[in-house]
């Protein structure tokens, strides 16, 4: 198999994956099975604000902080959407060793970069 | 009917409406998504710029992600090119996400419908880039920045590799830090630096933008979820449309004729960018 057709491989099931899982807790979400963080109702109230404002008036989380939330409706959806940025990492992890396997050096290297990169991101640390 | 009296649930119809058809737009144009979604929806919708910027970088993730596999499997999206691209262009990336929460709302407006509006015109000045006779260089060899794919609305097949790889490495900096800033994933620049500095064939730059979009992305949208910009009324119906949309784009970008994806990409980048610019100046807010 080529390097491209495993990746989209992965990709197609990773990204069908989160559009399921995200079109779920939306459903859950919007139809208030479960509780929001910030009720559906109160929510025009505060959108039109610049987001350090609506954390301040709303409390909305901030960093990893949504992970405590999950029992919400929003939370749930932040945890469907922070899948969705991990799609590309799992991807990349997949890569690297099939980089090396074919002992392409150069590009295994790359990709391996890519992957400190994301994760690095993911993590929060750096912003 | 107001805007503010609304009820809340008008606002994610509208969006999954809206980033549906974006999504077939952009994947013919290379472009994400973010570069309209994010001068349509602030200008049209009542959520705070900061907001729109976060759901502009998620729905351009989710849309790429979604065209990522027929665009690889048609050979119109090359893995080994994006690998050195996006690896500086997601570094640039971040940091222009992080310097983007500093910059005063209606500058970020002007300054980005400057920015398309210049770029379109820059796509539609220049020629498309003739990829049958270039030379690759050292770089590009090492890394094997070459491949062969058949596009099926001219009935060819073409050997392509590029050249200038140090110059688009540089490029791809550049694009990503001011992607990161807007919040548009940079696939407004990754078509003419693929096409015209480093002579990808048009389609094949088309679908490697996208896959570029789809890491570059990855890291600055964590930025955004850190810092609490990302709302999920209006990120999630959001990157439902477009993930529904793009992948009907990325089969019907096969079969569209090279110049009309061209046309299409600076009308719809001009559009976007006079609105963004109107906002900005307080023209037509």
């Amino acid at each position: 198999m080529g390097l491209n057709e495993l990746y989209a491989r992965w990709l197609d099931v990773a990204t069908k994956a989160g559009f399921a899982i995200s079109l779920c807790a939306f459903l859950v979400y919007a139809g208030g099975l479960l509780p929001a963080f910030v009720p559906l109702e109160e929510l025009p109230r505060y959108w039109a604000l610049p987001v350090h404002r609506f954390i301040e008036v709303t409390g909305a989380p901030q960093g990893w902080a949504w992970l405590g939330e999950l029992a919400y409706g929003d939370g749930l959806n932040l945890a469907a959407i922070a899948l969705l940025g991990l799609v590309t990492p799992a991807c990349y992890a997949r890569l690297v060793p099939a980089l090396v396997a074919e002992r392409d050096w150069p590009q295994a290297a790359l990709a391996a970069g890519q992957l400190v990169v994301l994760l690095v991101a993911a993590s929060g640390l750096a912003g | 009917m107001e805007v503010a009296a609304a009820p809340w649930w008008i606002w994610p119809i509208a969006l999954f409406a809206v980033s549906f058809a974006i999504g077939i737009v952009a994947v013919l144009a290379g472009v994400g998504g973010g570069v309209l979604f994010v001068p349509i929806v602030g200008s049209l919708f009542p959520f705070h710029l900061d907001f729109v910027r976060g759901a502009g970088l998620m729905f351009a993730l989710a849309g790429t992600l979604s065209a990522g596999p027929p665009l690889l499997r048609a050979g119109m999206a090359s893995l080994r090119l994006v690998l050195p691209l996006a690896l500086v262009g997601s570094i640039a990336s971040f940091a222009g996400a992080l310097v983007g929460f500093a910059v005063p709302t209606e500058l970020l407006q002007t300054l980005l419908g400057v920015l398309i509006i210049g770029i379109a015109l820059l796509i539609w000045r220049l020629r498309a880039a003739d990829s049958a006779n270039v030379e690759a260089d050292a770089l590009g060899e090492l890394l094997r920045l070459e491949g062969e794919f058949h596009d099926p609305a001219a009935g060819v097949s073409i050997d392509w590799r590029t050249h200038r790889t140090l110059l688009g490495l540089a490029a791809f900096g550049a694009i990503g830090f001011v992607g990161g800033i807007f919040g548009l994933g940079a696939g407004f620049a990754n078509v003419p630096a693929l096409n015209l500095l480093m002579a990808a064939p048009l389609k094949v730059a088309v679908g490697s933008s996208g896959l570029l979009i789809s890491v570059i992305n990855s890291s600055a949208a964590w930025v955004y979820l850190h810092r609490g910009a990302l709302l999920p009324l209006v990120v999630v119906p959001s990157i439902l449309g477009v993930m529904l949309g793009s992948r009907i784009g990325a089969r019907l970008l096969g079969a569209t004729p090279a110049p009309v994806v061209r046309r299409l990409v600076i009308v719809v980048m001009l559009l976007a960018g006079g609105r963004a610019l109107s906002r900005g100046l307080g023209i037509w807010v």
